[in-house]
């Protein structure tokens, strides 16, 4: 008894590894034992396992009752302190036996382990019924949640679904498996777009072979030798600024009032000529070179001209996308979305 | 305790092999607020300085552009050409200023401890290691060990191989809790894992020899295990945390050394203020309860007080309209319930009701079908 005194002392003012407390405010801590032989969970002088020597508890294993008592003659061998008693699985027989073993013990306590044994049956009870009507299917079976286990897994399948990249996965799969030859010759083009890539494909090759030849020419004459070569032609150039340049209507923008020039058929036989991008450039900087050059010989003659047979003009050819292809002819092709 | 009782010794095996008596340091007194405090103190001795740098902070040559600048007034630094200029310095609230009262070595780290009190604290920490309660509530898991103070044969002090301690441990109980702290190893949280202090772990038994023969090296590798000699018996071991009551498993020689070291002509054992601290057991023993005067008579005994906000019998007292409303309005309550009953009688009887005549419908319908289609020999209007 001495000793118990003391053991709570150290027990309540310094430390216990099974108390625990719910509650911040001293006026709603409860504190709880964590003791497995505690019979109520709290934390109390007369209920604490450690600081009463003569002691009994109540434990359930797998449906069965034991009632567990404890003495001061044991209270140096934690081995052997517990002696187990197995119960009656009838209620009030169990009752009677607690009795009979708890003679002795202070009324309280034998008061605390009839109430431990009452709602141990209770949940017994309440646990086969619960079995039965799981079995008969009359009630599913509950299952708790856990609510932090389930938003972790959650989480870790929104990621591991980004990461597995299904739709690119899919993708490569499928075009390995066209590579393999998996398909066999059943492929799926929309007809029209593949009949344009063949004649592409065609005149890539003509255009190809005409390359080469260009290629080989300019080989034979310097092979690869770059010549810089005074331009004869047009000396005393005066270059046009496209901000100088005035509309002069039909897409024809110039220098305005200009002047005849003996040059002027030549002008109009190269203008006049079908152009292709390149072409046209050129033709566009040579024109421009010989306007500059006429403005600056005749400066004073104002002679009015036709817009269309004289004068600097340049023509700005807008560059049209998809000149070779034929428009698509939306009636004829099968299969067309649209 | 009266008589000092005899304590088992057991063999290497687990059996008892023999009884020594508990030493009388075991019965010291247990004075938690004594070994707090010297384990508080004790714990600094081993500390090492920690300091900034003396001149930290302060290498800068600033000087404050005082007044009329539109600036706060601190040291400012001087200079041009790169972002610094002009930045704010030497104060504890400047970006790469000194801190506000620089750590210095000089910081008194270690602390003195009287000697008795010292002493006190180990014959403290000594008896709590004798009381088994003590030793599961501080956190040692001792459920299979034959008792308490747990005393082996001489023999251990001669174990050579840590494979030999375990199985020694183990036939004793006393392997459960070295599997306790093994199980614990965590990866310390916080900085402390960077700076040589990775892991954490729970301590396990403390095993106290007289003489090493080899125990040492045979028990340290095992986790949480610790080692003792007797001579030197050590607070912060006996008394982890502060907190009194370490599993500790003895050798015979050095559970009977302890009788010369706290003894007659060795350290003073403290004496207990009360032999016997049963503070309750005593006042209601009969020595005590035949010698007291007899209850006064004729005292008048005050009822406790009863609140009238929940107490209808105290609110009574004070103001028995307000009672009396209280009272009707819990009968009609009841009443209200007990109706309910009756109204969920009704209702149940009427749904019957409804289910049998739906079930008339239906039987007529099934029987009307059954007649047959009337029209199959076709008929004269």
């Amino acid at each position: 008894m001495q000793h118990d005194e003391m053991i709570w002392q150290v027990i309540n003012h310094q430390f216990c590894s099974y108390k625990s407390t719910i509650g911040k405010a001293k006026s709603d801590k409860t504190m709880f034992c964590r003791h497995p032989y505690s019979v109520t969970g709290l934390c109390n002088r007369t209920t604490c396992p450690l600081a009463n020597s003569k002691y009994a508890t109540i434990r359930e294993e797998e449906g069965k009752v034991h009632l567990y008592i404890k003495t001061v003659e044991r209270a140096h061998s934690p081995k052997n302190l517990w002696e187990k008693i197995l119960l009656s699985r009838n209620y009030s027989k169990a009752l009677q036996q607690l009795d009979e073993h708890l003679a002795y013990f202070p009324k309280a306590l034998v008061h605390r382990n009839k109430q431990r044994l009452t709602k141990v049956h209770q949940y017994l009870i309440r646990m086969r019924k619960i079995k039965l009507k799981e079995l008969s299917g009359r009630k599913a079976k509950m299952v708790g949640i856990h609510r932090k286990i389930d938003q972790r897994e959650e989480r870790r399948e929104k990621k591991a679904l980004t990461a597995a990249n299904i739709e690119k996965n899919i993708e490569k799969e499928l075009v390995e498996r066209l590579a393999r030859g998996t398909y066999g010759d059943i492929y799926n083009f929309p007809e029209v777009p593949y009949q344009k890539a063949l004649q592409q494909a065609e005149e890539d090759a003509e255009v190809e072979e005409e390359e080469e030849e260009e290629y080989e020419s300019e080989e034979e004459e310097g092979e690869g030798i770059v010549e810089y070569v005074e331009d004869l032609e047009d000396e005393e150039e005066e270059e046009e600024d496209v901000e100088d340049m005035e509309y002069m209507g039909d897409g024809q923008w110039g220098s305005g009032s200009e002047e005849e020039e003996e040059e002027d058929s030549d002008e109009d036989s190269e203008e006049d000529s079908s152009s292709e991008d390149e072409s046209s450039s050129s033709e566009e900087s040579s024109s421009d070179d010989e306007g500059k050059a006429k403005k600056k010989k005749k400066p004073a003659s104002k002679r009015p001209k036709t817009q269309r047979r004289k004068g600097t003009r340049v023509e700005i050819e807008y560059e049209e996308e998809n000149e070779e292809e034929n428009p698509m002819e939306q009636d004829a092709v099968a299969g067309m979305a649209w | 305790m009266a008589a000092r009782p005899l304590v088992s010794v057991f063999s290497l095996t687990g059996d008892k092999s023999g009884e020594t008596s508990l030493p009388a340091v075991m019965t010291a007194p247990l004075r938690s607020d004594i070994v707090q405090f010297v384990h508080t103190n004790m714990n600094k001795n081993n500390r090492q300085a920690y300091a900034v740098s003396l001149y930290a902070g302060k290498q800068v040559s600033a000087s404050s552009w005082g007044t009329g600048r539109a600036v706060a007034r601190i040291p400012r630094v001087g200079g041009g050409g790169t972002s610094r200029s002009g930045q704010g310095a030497f104060g504890n609230m400047c970006r790469t200023g000194r801190m506000f009262a620089p750590t210095k070595t000089w910081r008194k780290w270690h602390r003195k401890i009287n000697t008795t009190q010292k002493r006190y604290a180990v014959a403290s920490a000594l008896a709590a290691t004798a009381v088994p309660a003590l030793v599961m509530a501080r956190g040692h898991v001792v459920d299979n060990v034959p008792e308490i103070p747990l005393v082996l044969d001489n023999a251990l002090e001669s174990t050579k191989k840590t494979s030999q301690a375990k199985e020694i441990l183990a036939s004793v109980g006393a392997f459960d809790d070295v599997e306790k702290a093994a199980d614990s190893k965590q990866i310390r949280a916080g900085k402390g894992k960077m700076r040589n202090r990775r892991y954490t772990l729970r301590r396990g038994p403390l095993v106290i020899y007289s003489n090493n023969d080899g125990v040492e090296q045979a028990c340290r590798n095992l986790p949480g295990v610790e080692l003792c000699c007797v001579d030197r018996l050590n607070l912060l071991q006996l008394a982890p945390g502060g907190h009194m009551g370490r599993f500790c498993v003895w050798s015979q020689s050095a559970l009977e050394a302890l009788d010369t070291i706290y003894g007659a002509d060795g350290k003073r054992i403290p004496t207990a203020a009360m032999t016997n601290a049963d503070l309750a057991r005593i006042i209601n023993s009969d020595e005590i309860q035949s010698v007291l005067n007899p209850a006064k008579a004729g005292q008048a005994t005050y009822a406790p007080k009863a609140n009238p906000l929940k107490n209808i019998d105290a609110l009574e007292k004070l103001d028995a309209y307000a009672a009396a409303a209280r009272r009707a309005e819990t009968k009609a309550q009841e009443a209200r319930a007990s109706n309910k009953a009756q109204l969920l009688a009704a209702k149940r009887g009427v749904k019957k009701e409804r289910k049998q005549f739906k079930a008339q419908g239906k039987a007529f319908y099934e029987a009307s079908v059954k007649q047959g289609d009337v029209c199959a020999d076709g008929f004269d209007m």
